[in-house]
């Protein structure tokens, strides 16, 4: 896939990150207490919550640094040259330039080849009449 | 132009009458459009470029064209602006800047959750100029490829070129020594 491609799959990838940890993140936090005067919460299941609620935030943030950094690395490995439009115009007028000459010299040389092979099956076939001639006849 | 539920098809038919007999006696067809043209009610234009952020109402965070002194940042802040874009940096600010709106949004949930509005609406913004930029690097991408194609031509002509003047002086080589044989036959 093209760098500007690979560029836009990253810039979906971190949206999705995001949204994915704050998504997760919101429902899976257990309660706030809000006031001392209401009771505690009730505990949670040991099993599922002390394990994931810890470690969840922690590796989607990593996720999502990684992801920023990657999208870094391919801003950086883009083949950008600041010459800008203009210059990419007259390469470009360049080049087609160059392309006609070359274009027409190949087309002189072509048609040079066609001739010269013209007339060695033109004298090929003088020869081989000449041979079939000079054979007697049974 | 006139709608209907179910519109008659149009009367133009009558005019191909003798099409048969006399191909010239019937209209042209119409020359291809130029410009906008409206299609099942909608506008479309085929000058196919990408409208910048403005007219799409997106505020644009990062520096424009050759106008100086243009806001650059929702801080109100005026900023000298380069004449061109440089997308390297441009993009890496960008990426920062979310990155921390990002961070914004997590304390904001965690201390006022009301407020998650403006700090969501910051962080769409932010994308939709990233893909705006990225989006605009694309011609300069066509141009860059259709270089390379030239490069490629040109290299494979020079190539042909070649090729067939090796084949010339092989085919010379081989006629004169035939001819060197039967002379000295």
């Amino acid at each position: 896939m093209d760098i500007i491609s690979q560029l836009q799959e990253q810039v979906n990838t971190i949206a999705a990150l995001a949204f994915n940890t704050f998504g997760t993140l919101q429902r899976d936090a257990p309660p706030v207490r809000l006031s001392p005067n209401y009771p505690e919460p009730p505990p949670a299941n040991p099993t599922e919550d002390s394990t994931n609620v810890a470690e969840q935030p922690k590796q989607m943030s990593a996720a999502f640094v990684k992801a920023a950094k990657q999208f870094d690395a391919l801003v950086a490995a883009l083949p950008l040259s600041d010459g800008g439009e203009e210059a990419q115009l007259k390469r470009i007028a360049e080049l087609q330039a160059e392309n006609d000459a070359v274009g027409q010299e190949l087309q002189k040389q072509l048609e040079a080849a066609e001739k010269e092979l013209k007339q060695v099956q033109e004298l090929f076939n003088q020869a081989t009449d000449n041979c079939l001639n000079l054979k007697k006849p049974e | 132009m006139s709608t209907a539920t179910y519109p008659p098809p149009p009367p133009f038919y009558r005019l191909y009458k003798d099409y048969l007999q006399d191909p010239k006696s019937a209209p042209e067809p119409p020359p291809p459009i130029e410009g906008t043209y409206v299609l099942f009610g909608s506008n479309y234009t085929t000058d196919d470029v990408l409208p910048n952020l403005e007219e799409q109402g997106v505020r644009q965070l990062y520096p424009k064209g050759p106008n100086v002194g243009k806001i650059r940042s929702y801080s109100q802040k005026a900023v000298f602006v380069p004449t061109v874009i440089y997308f390297k940096k441009e993009l890496r600010a960008l990426n920062r800047e979310l990155q921390l709106h990002i961070l914004e949004l997590a304390d904001v949930l965690v201390e006022r959750p009301s407020q998650y509005a403006r700090r969501v609406e910051e962080i769409s913004l932010i994308f939709k100029n990233l893909h705006h930029l990225l989006n605009s690097l694309r011609p300069h991408q066509a141009r860059a490829t259709l270089i390379h194609i030239l490069e490629l031509q040109i290299q494979r002509r020079k190539q042909a070129i070649e090729d067939i003047k090796r084949r010339r002086e092989e085919a010379q080589k081989l006629l004169k020594e035939a001819l060197g044989t039967l002379e000295g036959q």
